[in-house]
């Protein structure tokens, strides 16, 4: 192994962090999402009651960061477990980081759409 | 005088006549209670086959050569005396996921030039002092863990992040980091954390703990790299990895 082949490798640390940071934002606003719609529940789960409930900027915002957060955390996790196998090399790793963000941020339109009606 | 069974893997890949693996049998009998499988190995060198091949140096499980696969575990042949095995059957193996030289011989270029990417030394770049460099028993004490490896290669052979990619550094090479990096005296910073701060550093390593398990001194590689993904967030937040 020529020393030089792994210094090209760079960064990892911040994909770490965020790993961690968003596995404590999915572990709290899912218990507040998960007691706010089972356990607080506002009666009948139909359209106008979860209508009410999301018009509430701060449930709003909880659903928000847990649909950020699970993208992030499930797709980070996807990623390291691919870099693993098939995308080893530096080029493949990093078509496939781009590739993800790309999925992600689809993910990420998607679901901001569906809850725009009540953001705004 | 009992008699013990030894079953040796056998192979000599560069070979023209027989490159294949095969299992051999040997019957090694001894006086006394205390046999190790490295004095099983030289009495059947001795006595029945002198082109059996092992590594080994001080027979006193300091130097890591005589690291081998016995009994489906990873342990070295010095250090390990047959009647704790509690079995007549005694089976060794090369470690597994290494190139294979010859028998129970690997090749370890690639972990020794991993170690040696990790720059395994104390870095100054304060100017030397007078005397020695002080240091105190409460951060030697955390020193404490990582000196005792002897690079065996176990904790490196059983990592399954390393079967897969030739690159990863591997929990031997990052021991060796976190042993410097924790040390007081080094003064290395982002010089030495530039290369195992990335992606086929600590980052590719999944806490899968193979390397714990393996370890023939009960070191704990897998804490050690913790120690250096923590320290890289503190140092790239707060300047300061300590």
């Amino acid at each position: 192994m020529k020393a030089a082949t792994v210094s090209t490798y760079r960064g990892g640390m911040w994909s770490w962090l965020f790993q961690r940071i968003t596995a404590v934002l999915l572990i709290v606003c899912l218990a507040i999402h998960l007691i706010f719609t089972h356990i607080l529940s506002i009666g009948e789960l139909d359209y106008i009651n979860i209508g009410d409930r999301l018009a509430h900027a701060g449930l709003t915002a909880v659903d928000i960061i847990l649909l950020a957060a699970g993208i992030y955390h499930a797709l980070n996790g996807l990623r390291m477990v691919l870099m693993d196998y098939w995308f080893t090399s530096r080029k493949r790793a990093l078509t496939l980081t781009i590739g993800l963000w790309v999925v992600g941020l689809a993910f990420m339109g998607y679901g901001t759409w569906a809850l725009w009606p009540w953001i705004s | 005088m009992p008699d013990i069974k030894f079953r040796l893997k056998r192979q000599d890949p560069h070979s023209k006549k027989n490159p294949e693996a095969r299992w051999e049998e040997y019957t090694v009998t001894y006086d006394g209670e205390n046999l190790t499988v490295l004095e099983g190995l030289f009495s059947i060198q001795e006595k029945f086959d002198g082109s059996l091949s092992f590594r080994y140096c001080c027979r006193a499980s300091i130097c890591g050569s005589c690291a081998m696969y016995i009994n489906g575990a990873y342990r070295l042949a010095c250090q390990t005396n047959i009647k704790h095995l509690d079995t007549d059957l005694i089976t060794v193996s090369p470690m597994p996921h290494l190139p294979l030289v010859k028998d129970m011989v690997v090749d370890m270029d690639a972990f020794f030039s991993k170690y040696e990417y990790v720059m395994p030394w104390l870095i100054r770049n304060s100017p030397d002092p007078e005397k020695e460099i002080i240091q105190s028993p409460k951060d030697r004490k955390k020193i404490d863990m990582p000196v005792d490896c002897i690079l065996c290669g176990c904790c490196y052979s059983s990592c399954p992040s390393a079967w897969g990619e030739e690159n990863y550094l591997g929990p031997a090479a990052l021991l060796k980091a976190h042993r410097f990096e924790v040390d007081s005296r080094d003064e290395a910073g982002k010089e030495r954390m530039a290369r195992w701060s990335n992606e086929r550093g600590v980052y590719r390593c999944h806490t899968i703990m193979n390397c714990v398990e393996a370890c023939p001194k009960e070191l704990n590689p897998t804490e050690g790299i913790q120690w250096l993904k923590k320290a890289a967030v503190r140092r790239k937040l707060f300047g300061k990895a300590k």
